[in-house]
């Protein structure tokens, strides 16, 4: 086995993914009061922030071979270890998770009353899982992470959600869990067609044959659009994030979402690259419905946080498009989209909070005028508004022109249409999300201050303010200069290019060709 | 063991070491309980799990590496059946360990207590047997003790109406087994399941028809047995009627015992009409996981829910049997253990939930017990998710070794279809923790707080966990064990 390759020679991932778990434990055992609840929570996920900062500042940016591994034996019997490892593609998410722990854990100061102690242990558990999906390189730990993800979610909707929170949370976990039960069944086939290993950079050298890609394929496909989620499969989303708790949202939107899209660079492209170009027709007809469609429909909304839900699954396919349109610049503004709408989404989310815990009410109908008692609000709600149009100047404007060009540029050999129709219509979006986004702005924030309620708020605490402002720092920051994001990501994006466009299936004919031999073989020998 | 040497043929009795430990313990005990005054009953509880104990060590220190036969082979000792009576056993101490605080006030509690040890030995008796008579003759003990232990609660209706059930539809089920015993009988002209399946290798034209028919009704008379679907209709009411710590134990042993004779069954005498037999035990895996699975979603008691959930999960564990490899068969332990665990762990908590006039059997009597007793809600709830397979958790492991094990044999439509049900079956088990956590309490807590029952909670919670994180021990042992067969 090669040298394990990490930097820093200390387990630096294990400690970032238990830390929160270690912490969760902590203070089920041994923290008693509200207010000790809470800044002990707040301190054990700032410190997992601080551990995960030598991940970005140690990060080697030439080159794409996994960093910070770790290898341990788990489960011999099946070949099961405990291997971790991040690149250009995953790390980023690492940090995007701990950051939005932290300001998930200050969001759910106040609004949060009944329970503190289970929520901040279930949204640290969360955190670990969620740290464990990205920097697991055993399909078997990343399964575990994966599922083991709806424990958490699954408590943190149903007990702190809104009214119909019940019925929202039980079809979160069955959509999810439906949907990646398949995957574990691709996985152990996978596991004995491979050679009896689960190492994810193991399967992604292993040659499978077409008909094996094109089923594993089929098989991640159902997990990760759930998880993504793509039309068809969206509608537990807008139920899921109407009823979470406003964190459970800004975790949803800016994290969740995101293991779908990066299952599909981490699993379905490289290991079965001539399957996704084969489904890229597919994918390019199911990422236009959702940024098309699905804007449409979320111009629609009487409710700011369904509103908000369906234009994540707008931007999530211009994600998906990006990802399946090979191109680098295409894939890296798909991977800056990802980032991008983990702070955009969040932060609006956290605004609907800040309105819904003065008024109770989630209904763009109930408020209007509310820049007249809530200036500063106003401004910042704005800022995240023009981020979610992708203005220029906003890190979502990065990414989805990213997107636009490099799909204009793509040429995939399975697409019947010039990629630039594709690109064509993908644009819409623009004017779309434009629509649905200033539309809510104008409605909920503009105009005359007319009814009684919406008189009686008042502007945002410091404490409310304090954790929009790193966002609109990030966001302004990835806006104006997001090299330093695009270098990190960069070595990895040419070399899953580089993998996406190697057929795998000559040297999956030579190694059925080379097994049949020793098979005829073997018998001689054996008498 | 030391060889004696006897100047007449005396049969090879040192593998049955253990089962004769047991028969003579149980009797024992039946005698002596009739020394014991009724306030200090709990004694013969403490013997009864003694026995167990000593008999688990038993069957350690005889247990060899090969298989060792015994009565000219009509008996065989080797390290699957070995383990498979260690988690009899085990299942046994943890049902007597639910009983002592239940039956405090019923009468009769030494039969209750040997009647338990009784069962066990039928079972471990099956465990070993290797001739269609000895399975009969312990399944027969089995099953009899299990039937007066459905219907112990004598004044209780639904605890007597059960146990009819559950005796006539048994007898049932033995007169089928019984039955096609006697095609296989008929065309090999022998009851030992080697010979038998030797014989079986050469016969085809009408005798095969013979074969075949004695066959579905041989794996008819064993799914009752395991409560596969279509079979399983006593399994509801049996569950329901009896007393709780029966429950639990007729969940577990003898699912255990019934697997193992399936096993041994299908690799010694049906080796050459294993096509027929992956056909109807396919069959029988898919309907019981869809029975199984969808047909709980519609209980509203808890123990009829489980009973379903047991249909559900015989179903997957099935599927390690069809995939007829070491693997599947060491799958097939590793679900039983795992399964043992979390089925204990949830029938102490539902004992647990009994009290002054509720008892604790309605799935809404859950209702906000997160919010009463904190504890008793998590350990619920990762019982219940460990009984949903969600990974972290042992029940994760447990689905893993028998859907891998299938998918090796080939059988990737089945596991499909397996996986499926599974999540089905997650609605079921989350719909609890649903009550658990998301509701409001609506009735009194005023809970038990039987120190025994809480360290069983706290005993089956912690293993489930454990095993969740580190299944390698566990694993290890069984497939260890797998070898021994085929």
């Amino acid at each position: 086995m090669e040298p394990l390759n990490n930097a820093l020679n200390f387990p630096i991932l294990t400690l970032a993914t238990f830390l929160p778990l270690a912490g969760a434990l902590f203070i089920w055992l041994f923290v008693r009061g509200e207010q000790a609840v809470r800044w002990t929570a707040l301190a054990i996920s700032v410190v997992t922030f601080l551990v995960t900062i030598p991940l970005a500042t140690h990060f080697d940016t030439t080159t794409a071979h996994m960093q910070f591994e770790e290898f341990h034996r788990w489960i011999p019997a099946f070949n099961i270890n405990y291997q971790l490892g991040v690149d250009g593609i995953s790390m980023p998410f690492i940090l995007l998770t701990s950051l939005l722990t932290v300001i998930c854990v200050i969001s759910a100061w106040e609004c949060i009353e009944k329970r503190v102690k289970e929520y901040m242990i279930a949204f640290l558990v969360l955190e670990t899982t969620l740290i464990g999906v990205f920097s697991a390189l055993d399909a078997i730990l990343f399964y575990f992470f994966w599922e083991a993800m709806l424990i958490p979610m699954y408590l943190i909707i149903g007990i702190w959600g809104g009214k119909n929170r019940v019925y929202a949370t039980i079809k979160f976990f069955l959509y999810t869990l439906a949907g990646s039960v398949v995957m574990l069944v691709a996985l152990l086939a996978m596991y004995f067609k491979a050679g009896h290993t689960f190492s994810i950079p193991d399967f992604m050298s292993y040659a499978f044959s077409f008909k094996w890609q094109f089923w594993i394929w089929i098989a991640f496909f159902i997990a990760f659009a759930v998880k993504v989620p793509m039309w068809p499969v969206h509608t537990w989303l807008p139920d899921a994030h109407t009823e979470a708790p406003t964190a459970g949202s800004v975790i949803l939107a800016g994290v969740l979402l995101k293991m779908g899209a990066y299952g599909f660079l981490r699993f379905s492209l490289p290991i079965c690259p001539d399957a996704s170009q084969y489904f890229v027709p597919f994918m390019v007809v199911l990422s236009l419905v959702a940024i098309i469609y699905i804007s449409l429909v979320a111009m629609m909304q009487e409710d700011m946080k369904r509103l908000i839900a369906y234009s994540s699954i707008a931007h999530m396919g211009f994600v998906t498009l990006g990802t399946f349109m090979f191109t680098q610049q295409a894939m890296e503004g798909a991977i800056v989209n990802m980032i991008s709408h983990g702070f955009v989404a969040a932060a609006l989310f956290l605004c609907v909070g800040v309105m819904y815990d003065r008024l109770h009410t989630r209904l763009i109908a109930d408020y209007g005028g509310v820049a007249n008692v809530m200036p500063v609000f106003a401004a910042v709600m704005l800022v995240f508004a023009m981020a979610n149009v992708a203005l220029p100047g906003a890190s979502a404007f990065v990414g989805e022109i990213m997107v636009l060009v490099g799909t204009f540029n793509a040429d995939p050999s399975y697409l019947t249409v010039s990629a630039k129709w594709v690109a064509i219509a993908a644009a819409s979006s623009v004017v779309l999300s434009a629509c649905y986004t200033l539309w809510m702005y104008k409605r909920v924030i503009m105009g005359d201050l007319v009814k009684e309620s919406v008189k009686s708020m008042r502007d945002m605490s410091v404490r409310e303010f304090g954790f929009f402002v790193p966002l609109i720092l990030l966001v302004l920051w990835m806006g104006f200069y997001p090299q330093p994001v695009l270098d990190v990501m960069h070595a990895s994006v040419v070399h899953l290019i580089d993998q996406v466009n190697t057929s795998k299936i000559d040297a999956a004919a030579a190694l059925a060709q080379a097994a049949t031999r020793t098979a005829e073989v073997a018998p001689s020998v054996a008498h | 063991m030391a060889n004696i040497s006897f100047p007449f043929p005396f049969p090879v009795i040192s593998p049955l070491l253990p089962e004769i430990i047991l028969a003579v313990l149980a009797m024992v005990i039946l005698l002596w309980d009739l020394l014991i005054p009724k306030e200090r009953k709990h004694l013969t509880a403490l013997a009864a799990l003694a026995a167990c104990l000593v008999t688990a060590l038993a069957v350690g220190k005889v247990a060899t590496p090969g298989p060792e036969a015994a009565f000219y082979g009509f008996f065989v000792l080797d390290p699957f059946s070995a383990l498979a009576k260690v988690l009899m056993l085990v299942a046994a101490a943890f049902a007597i360990l639910l009983s002592i605080d239940h039956m405090k006030n019923e009468e009769h509690v030494g039969e209750y207590y040997s009647l338990i040890l009784f069962a066990v030995l039928g079972m471990m008796l099956m465990a070993g047997a290797t001739s269609f008579v000895t399975i009969y003759l312990g399944m027969e003990l089995m099953a009899l003790s299990i039937y007066v232990l459905v219907g112990y609660q004598r004044n209780v209706l639904r605890s007597s109406e059960a146990a009819l059930k559950y005796f006539i539809l048994g007898a049932l089920s033995s007169g089928m087994l019984l039955y096609g015993i006697t095609f296989l009988y008929g065309v090999t002209g022998s009851l030992q399941l080697i010979d038998m399946g030797k014989a079986l290798a050469t016969v085809d034209g009408e005798a095969r028809s013979a074969v075949v028919l004695g066959l579905v009704f041989i794996l008819a008379g064993l799914a009752f047995k395991v409560s596969l679907a279509p079979f399983h209709m006593w399994t509801p009411d049996a569950y329901e009627g009896a007393p709780t710590p029966v429950t639990a134990f007729m969940s577990v042993a003898p699912k255990v015992a019934g697997f193992v004779v399936m096993i041994r069954v299908v690799v010694d005498a049906l080796p050459a009409l294993n096509a027929d037999t992956t056909a109807i035990l396919s069959l029988l895996a898919v309907v019981s996981m869809a029975v199984g699975n969808i047909a709980a979603i519609a209980q509203r008691n808890i123990k009829r829910m489980l009973a379903y959930s047991t249909v559900g999960h015989v179903g997957f564990i099935l599927l390690g049997v069809i995939a007829g490899s070491n693997g599947g068969y060491a799958g097939v332990l590793t679900y039983m253990a795992i399964y043992l665990f979390m089925t204990m762990g949830a029938f102490a908590l539902i004992m647990l939930m009994r009290r002054e006039g509720i008892s604790g059997e309605l799935i809404e009597d859950y209702a906000g017990l997160a919010k009463v007793r904190p504890g008793y809600g998590l350990a619920m709830g990762l019982l219940l998710f460990s009984l949903a397979g969600i990974p972290f958790l042992g029940g994760f492991w447990a689905k893993y070794a028998v859907f891998a094990a299938a998918i090796e044999a080939g059988h990737i439509t089945l596991a499909i279809l397996g996986v499926l049900f599974s999540a089905v079956g997650a609605f079921y088990y989350i719909r609890v923790v649903k009550y658990i956590y998301f509701d409001e309490a609506r009735v009194e807590f005023n809970l038990n707080d039987n120190k025994l029952l809480q360290a069983t909670v706290v005993l089956s919670t912690v293993a489930v966990v454990a095993l969740g994180i580190f299944p390698e021990p566990l694993m290890d042992l069984c497939r260890a064990a797998a070898v021994a067969i085929g």
